[in-house]
């Protein structure tokens, strides 16, 4: 019989998710260990205190957080690397903890930071053993692989052993692995870490086509571009809670619209002033040096083809650049108690202003 | 079910010609591996027959019996790590995070865990193993029949079954000990060794230990006196390929367990 839904089908489940970890209390030295080894002593560190989550299919979440915010520790929940101390997961209908095997022909999951490939062997027999895993058959991994080579550029990696691939070209072998057996659903962990400009874009634009083909993704990364055009739903996580969930571009209207242009001057500049009354609304601030400036504005005041035309009109430029805001400075504006979720999860609103 | 058996079986032995094929990268250890691996069991051959030059027998077990019993042991032991050297990775693996890539592939983790090496030595304890156990077979006071050698050759992989058993499960200290040495699951394989020789002539204690709790002596004394039909223990040997099975499904469930607690890594 033909279901009909209402709504979209949740995907992804989560409930006062929880995860301790127990790090042993140990004194520095041969001594400590010694000591630790007679009296065990034990301090308890909570990673992830209570996540709610719900993803439905076909969603692009981004995750994100400062550092050690619990992001990898429940992308390791979901994909059922970690047993919570407490709390329910269930993706695709399947505790993934209990049931790792069928989970694992679900989901795809890319660390950036460690490779999933077989260390010693070529890329082509990672993935040869990872399509006979997963029983794909002759065809349908051919075809599989000519696209993931068309958007990711494999050829010349198949031969390569692992170990001896650059950082960039590891990314793209990591990728084409773990989405060989094309999952509905798919964590990247921050997928971009160390790479350069050209790779990221290539990387970005293949996550972009895997959420264009209905894939559910959950993002975890510390750059805001990388969310900017791939997920229209932005989780953020902070000392293991959710602290915002909502809509990306109403975070980024309010959260996001500063924008910093750097310049370097041919020539000393005896002030800033004229350059600041040119611009009204925006900061203008001298270098360590009379020759560089910045200025600092609102992006939905201002434009940047208004500030430069300002700065030019008072002096000749050298050299000049754009600084995108990070994702860190959402979560610090976040963190500073700006932003606060709603209780039904909706769009955010100011307390502070 | 067969079905899914073969294929995890054809998926296993797959696993394992992928390692043969990475540690072959390093043909220079593959020979140094070989050659190191005859000579350790040499040297304990040469001090039995130095033991035996003093001695005529042990507990009633003469020389060749005894060679017959260390033959097992390293034929045992060549098998064990060729097919499941992966078990003395565990410590690295569980405390360096790097389980975290095998439970995201859909192949169980103890397989993968067990085919992820290959001890290029067992070829030379294979080899130097049967040359000794053959040099046995032709001086023990024992008539072969076909039955016979079938129960020998049950026995000897069942052995191996025993000892890759005992391997998962001592190594599994690992999940407890977080420790990247396999300090633990190391003594306990030394303390095995003490099956190359009649357990009867151990104390009460060693011998329930060897028997019972960390029964390394049926990879060893139990199936030698078995197939020798050597005193009252060749009762007992004829239950090693169930003691195989009991040892391979007590490593399985502890480390069934260790997975539970398994924290990967901070990154
Ligand atoms: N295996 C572990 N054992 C002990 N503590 C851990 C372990 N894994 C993570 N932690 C701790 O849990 C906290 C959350 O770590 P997690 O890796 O989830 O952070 P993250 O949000 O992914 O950070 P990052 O942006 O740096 O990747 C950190 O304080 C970390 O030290
Ligand atoms: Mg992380």
């Amino acid at each position: 019989m033909e279901m009909v839904h209402a709504r979209p089908v949740t995907l992804i489940q989560v409930a006062g998710l929880r995860k301790v970890f127990r790090k042993p209390e140990k004194a520095p030295g041969l001594r400590g260990s010694l000591r630790h080894l007679l009296q065990r002593r034990f301090s308890e560190h909570v990673a992830v205190d209570g996540i709610d989550l719900s993803v439905a299919q076909g969603e692009a979440v981004a995750y994100v957080g400062p550092n050690g915010a619990g992001k990898s520790t429940t992308v390791k929940m979901l994909s059922g690397i970690l047993v919570p101390t407490a709390g329910q997961v269930l993706v695709d209908g399947l505790v993934p903890y209990r049931a790792r095997v069928e989970n694992a022909r679900r989901v795809g999951v890319v660390f950036g930071q460690r490779t999933q490939l077989w260390w010693d062997l070529p890329v082509r027999d990672s993935l040869e053993l990872l399509r006979d895993m997963h029983g794909l058959g002759a065809a349908r991994y051919r075809e599989t692989l000519a696209r993931l080579d068309d958007v990711l550029g494999l050829a010349d990696l198949l031969p390569v052993v692992a170990r001896k691939l650059s950082l960039g070209q590891r990314m793209r072998a990591d990728l084409a692995a773990a989405l060989l057996h094309e999952p509905r659903i798919v964590y990247l962990d921050e997928p971009t870490i160390g790479l350069d400009i050209a790779v990221k874009d290539r990387v970005r634009s293949f996550v972009r086509r895997l959420v264009a083909d209905g894939t559910t993704v959950m993002l975890t990364t510390h750059d805001l571009a990388d969310i900017e055009d791939i997920c229209r739903r932005i989780v953020i996580i902070d000392a293991g809670r959710v602290v915002y969930d909502g809509d990306l571009q109403s975070v980024k209207d309010t959260h996001v619209r500063e924008r910093s242009m750097s310049f370097e001057l041919a020539a000393g500049l005896p002030g800033v002033d004229r350059i600041a009354a040119r611009l009204p609304g925006a900061q203008v601030r001298a270098g360590s040096d009379d020759r560089e400036l910045t200025v600092t504005f609102d992006r939905m005041t201002l434009g940047a083809r208004e500030v430069l035309a300002a700065v030019l009109a008072e002096a000749e430029i050298v050299d000049m650049h754009i600084d995108e805001p990070a994702i860190e400075t959402v979560v610090r504006k976040v963190y500073a108690g700006q932003l606060r979720p709603e209780p039904d999860g909706g769009v955010d609103r100011e307390t502070v202003s | 079910m067969v079905a899914e058996a073969r294929r995890a079986l054809w998926l296993y032995r797959r696993l394992l010609g992928a390692q043969v094929r990475a540690t072959l990268q390093y043909e220079a250890d593959f020979w140094i591996m070989s050659l190191s691996a005859v000579l350790v069991q040499a040297v304990g051959v040469v001090f039995l027959w130095a033991i035996f030059r003093s001695i005529p027998e042990i507990n009633g077990w003469q020389f060749w019996e005894v060679v017959l019993i260390y033959a097992l042991v390293v034929v045992a032991e060549g098998l064990s790590v060729l097919v499941a050297q992966g078990a003395w990775t565990l410590a690295v693996t569980v405390n360096f995070g790097q389980l975290d890539a095998m439970l995201l592939r859909p192949y169980p983790p103890v397989l993968q865990v067990l085919s992820s090496a290959v001890g290029m030595n067992g070829l030379g304890n294979l080899v130097l193993g049967t040359g000794l156990l053959i040099a046995a077979v032709r001086h023990v006071d024992v008539s072969w029949n076909v039955g016979r050698v079938a129960l020998g050759l049950l026995l000897v992989v069942a052995a191996a079954g025993v000892k890759i058993g005992l391997n998962l499960l001592t190594n599994c200290a690992a999940f407890w000990l977080r420790s990247p040495y396999s300090m633990f699951a190391f003594s306990m394989h030394s303390f095995g060794e003490l099956a190359r020789f009649p357990v009867t002539i151990y104390g009460l204690g060693v011998r329930i230990t060897l028997t019972v709790v960390l029964p390394y002596a049926f990879m060893s004394f139990f199936p030698a006196a078995a197939v020798l039909a050597h005193g009252p223990a060749r009762w007992l040997g004829l239950l090693t390929p169930v003691v195989a099975i009991y040892c391979l499904w007590i490593g399985t469930t502890v480390f069934r367990y260790g997975l539970s607690r398994y924290e990967s890594s901070g990154h």
